[in-house]
């Protein structure tokens, strides 16, 4: 079993998703994205269950998804990519070109809004999927390792971004990268073999590193690497 | 596991795409600017133009014949470019790892597959009717007469649909990359193969739409010339391709990430009902025969209302004896004309030559044991002036035109001038005998004999009547060789035309009543 006994409530914000690898975290992330639905316990997205097919589309209509593994139609331009999605999410036809430039704009793409998406950077690639997942403007993000292949400076302009959505959706972030988490997230889980053995601030993450032996270059890692170690003994 | 996102849904305001067909339209717009069908409709096209353009155009100017043609190939190009488009967009979302992302979208995910599958049946249905339009209008410059014959095209229209919806089936349950060429072989030699279990109107196999003529007889100028085109073969083939379209759309739509109960519920009876119509199309082409105009009559399908010959006025050649026939050959009077000038000119001016010689809807009858037979039907009233049924000579032309399938011009005079026994018969009164020799008495036969010779014919021995629908060539029966009759039919042959024609003006009334003995001829 991949995920068991988790047990997370949160709302606006962002919202990290730390763990190793194997922790459980995409699954977690592609229940969340009504991609698979959970063998047992209850999930609830947006006040709604994600069990009946009626609520599950209505949830889906207000959900942005990166998968960790983006695929891509070649032969697509980066608008009519970001447009595909817009449509697959039933937003109102008229609604969708003003959306699909906002969202290319805020991942700073609208120069390669006519570009075929066979000729982009695996980086590039990276934001159309983030484009795509923030075109509807969705009231529940969930982004697995949405800064793998971003540049820093992309990176640090992504996490702004977070920042900002986080304002008026829940951004879950599943993610490596704690440096993200530090810069972007209000809250933050650390999972380990399905379980969720952490629930707080990065601030309070950080404080659990403080005065341990924790390996770790930031704060942050220590404070990740300190609670895996406890979570492990 | 237990998780919640508190926030509450908000009341924003977002439309169901139930609702909102511009959502779908914008879609199908953006599925057929990326569509692999836009690429490969060129290559239906010049396979279109290689093999069926060509095909059709070899063919006699008719349009019953150049339809027909249309329709037994035009699938068979069309399946490469298609189902092998459609295959490959049907797995497009696993070859391009968006299945996840596809599935996490509000649209169901049947929704989505059938604008993806609308896109590419759209793309093959522009390249076909542009090819069907182009034929038909080459077809209507050089046909004579009559107009379009559409069911050929409706199910050549129908079939697109059907083939592009089983390869994206396939496609999409078995996406691999083996799928595409393994569906595209598979789909070419079944439809190709599909004609060949056919051997009569009455097998269910004679449903294979490549098939627009009762398997028995094949594409024959004669039909749906003097008589109306039954559908009753093509709707059949229309519901078992409709059939086969909405059964493998809808098998899309039983998977269970394809929408909700409600859509899978429909989906299952789609699918059923898709079925039901295909096994009954089949069914319902198992209980065919072939009419006696040369089509194929479904009974549960048949609308006695086409029965009805089609009115026509012949056009007739401008000869003492007028050669009338249907406006659809009348590229053909010339040759026709040509072939009968040198019979008609030994009977010339002698009483009871015929009045006109008329062409006559051609009956096909099945006959135990020996195939198809063709005969003569009555022929059209019409043409000027008006005569009576006993002065007009019925002629049936062959079912192969010049240029049809190698048939020659001499080959087609020759078969046309084997009318000639029938034609002397009227003025010397000898009428075909049961053993094919014309008969009256022994001078009858040789002046028939001597005048079917000089016409052109060749006299081979009696025949027995019915063994032999049309003589090859231009052999025609005669007397046997040695004979007394022979011996005098030779020497009445070999007298010069104007000998024969002055004795015939001076006889002719007692060798019509048997006064003349062998003898008394010169």
């Amino acid at each position: 079993m991949a995920v068991a006994g988790v047990s997370l409530e949160t709302g606006h914000g962002v919202f990290g998703l730390l763990g190793p690898n194997g922790a459980g975290k995409t699954t977690l992330l592609r229940a969340m994205a009504t991609v698979i639905a959970p063998t047992s316990g209850t999930l609830r997205l947006l006040d709604r269950d994600p069990g009946q097919y009626g609520e599950r589309r209505e949830i889906r209509r207000r959900l942005g998804y990166l998968p960790q593994n983006l695929g891509y139609y070649p032969s697509f331009t980066v608008t009519e990519f970001v447009e595909y999605f817009a449509l697959l999410k039933d937003m109102p036809a008229a609604q969708v070109p003003g959306a699909v430039a906002v969202a290319l704009e805020r991942v700073d793409l609208n120069n390669k809004a006519k570009a075929k998406l066979r000729t982009l950077s695996g980086g590039m690639l990276r934001r159309v999927g983030i484009a795509q997942a923030i075109v509807n403007s969705p009231e529940l993000l969930l982004l697995d390792e949405p800064t793998a292949g971003l540049d820093p400076e992309q990176r640090v302009h992504f996490r702004g971004l977070l920042r900002d959505l986080g304002q008026q959706a829940t951004v879950v972030v599943s993610t490596h990268l704690v440096e993200d988490v530090g810069a972007a997230c209000t809250e933050v889980a650390l999972m380990d073999q399905g379980r969720i053995v952490f629930h707080g601030t990065p601030d309070e993450l950080t404080a659990c590193g403080v005065g341990t032996a924790a390996a770790g270059d930031a704060p942050l890692e220590r404070g990740y690497s300190a609670m895996l170690a406890r979570a492990r003994s | 596991m237990t998780a919640a996102t508190g926030v509450p849904a908000a009341a924003r305001p977002l439309r169901a795409a139930a609702v909102d067909g511009l959502t779908s339209g914008r879609l199908l717009r953006l599925e057929l600017r990326r569509n692999a069908m836009l690429w490969m409709a060129p290559v239906a096209v010049a396979l279109f133009w290689f093999h069926t353009y060509r095909q059709c155009l070899a063919q006699p100017p008719m349009w019953n014949l150049r339809a027909m043609t249309m329709q037994h190939g035009v699938l068979l190009d069309f399946v490469p470019p298609v189902i092998g488009a459609a295959t490959w967009m049907g797995w497009r979302d696993s070859r391009r790892r968006m299945t996840e992302l596809v599935a996490a979208a509000a649209k169901p995910r049947w929704a989505a597959q059938l604008v993806t599958w609308a896109a590419t049946t759209i793309w093959a249905m522009v390249a076909y009717l542009a090819c069907v339009g182009v034929l038909y209008a080459v077809i209507a410059r050089n046909a004579t007469w009559g107009g379009p014959l559409w069911w050929p095209a409706a199910v050549g229209a129908a079939g697109l649909p059907a083939m592009s919806a089983v390869g994206f089936a396939a496609g999409s349950f078995f996406p691999s990359r083996f799928t595409t060429p393994l569906v595209t072989v598979g789909a070419f030699f079944a439809l190709g193969y599909s004609s060949q279990g056919a051997h009569s109107a009455s097998s269910p196999w004679q449903i294979s739409p490549q098939l627009a003529f009762p398997a028995d007889i094949g594409p024959d100028p004669g039909m749906a010339t003097f008589y109306h085109y039954l559908p009753d073969l093509s709707i059949a083939q229309v519901m078992l391709l409709v059939g086969v379209a909405i059964a493998a759309l809808s098998v899309l739509g039983l998977s269970a990430d394809s929408g909700g109960r409600w859509l899978r519920r429909c989906a299952a009876v789609l699918t059923v009902a898709g079925l039901t119509a295909a096994v009954t199309a089949v069914d319902l082409a198992g209980t065919g025969r072939t009419d006696p105009h040369g089509m194929v009559i479904i009974p549960a399908l048949h609308d006695a209302a086409n029965d009805r010959p089609i009115r026509y006025q012949p056009v007739c050649s401008h000869t003492a004896v007028p050669v009338c026939l249907n406006p659809a050959y009348a590229v053909y009077l010339p040759a026709v004309t040509a072939a009968l000038a040198p019979v008609l000119s030994e009977v010339a001016g002698l009483p009871g030559e015929p009045a006109r010689i008329s062409q006559a809807a051609p009956i096909y009858a099945r006959e135990p044991g020996k195939g198809i037979a063709i005969s003569a039907g009555n022929p059209a009233p019409g043409g000027s002036p008006a005569v009576s049924g006993n002065r007009q000579v019925s002629l049936i032309l062959p079912n192969q035109l010049p240029g049809q399938q190698g048939t020659s011009s001499a080959q087609f005079a020759a078969e046309v001038l084997s009318i000639a026994p029938e034609i002397v018969d009227m003025v010397i009164g000898a009428p075909v005998g049961q053993d094919g020799v014309p008969g009256g008495s022994a001078a009858q036969q040789a002046v028939a004999a001597a005048l079917v010779k000089d016409a052109g014919l060749q006299l081979v021995g009696p025949v027995p009547r019915g063994q032999v629908i049309r003589m090859p060539g231009n052999a025609v029966p005669g007397p046997a060789q040695g004979t007394p009759v022979y011996a005098a039919a030779l020497r009445f042959a070999a007298l010069s035309a104007t000998a024969r024609h002055a004795w015939l003006v001076a006889h002719l009334a007692a060798l019509r009543a048997g006064q003349i003995s062998l003898a008394l001829l010169p």
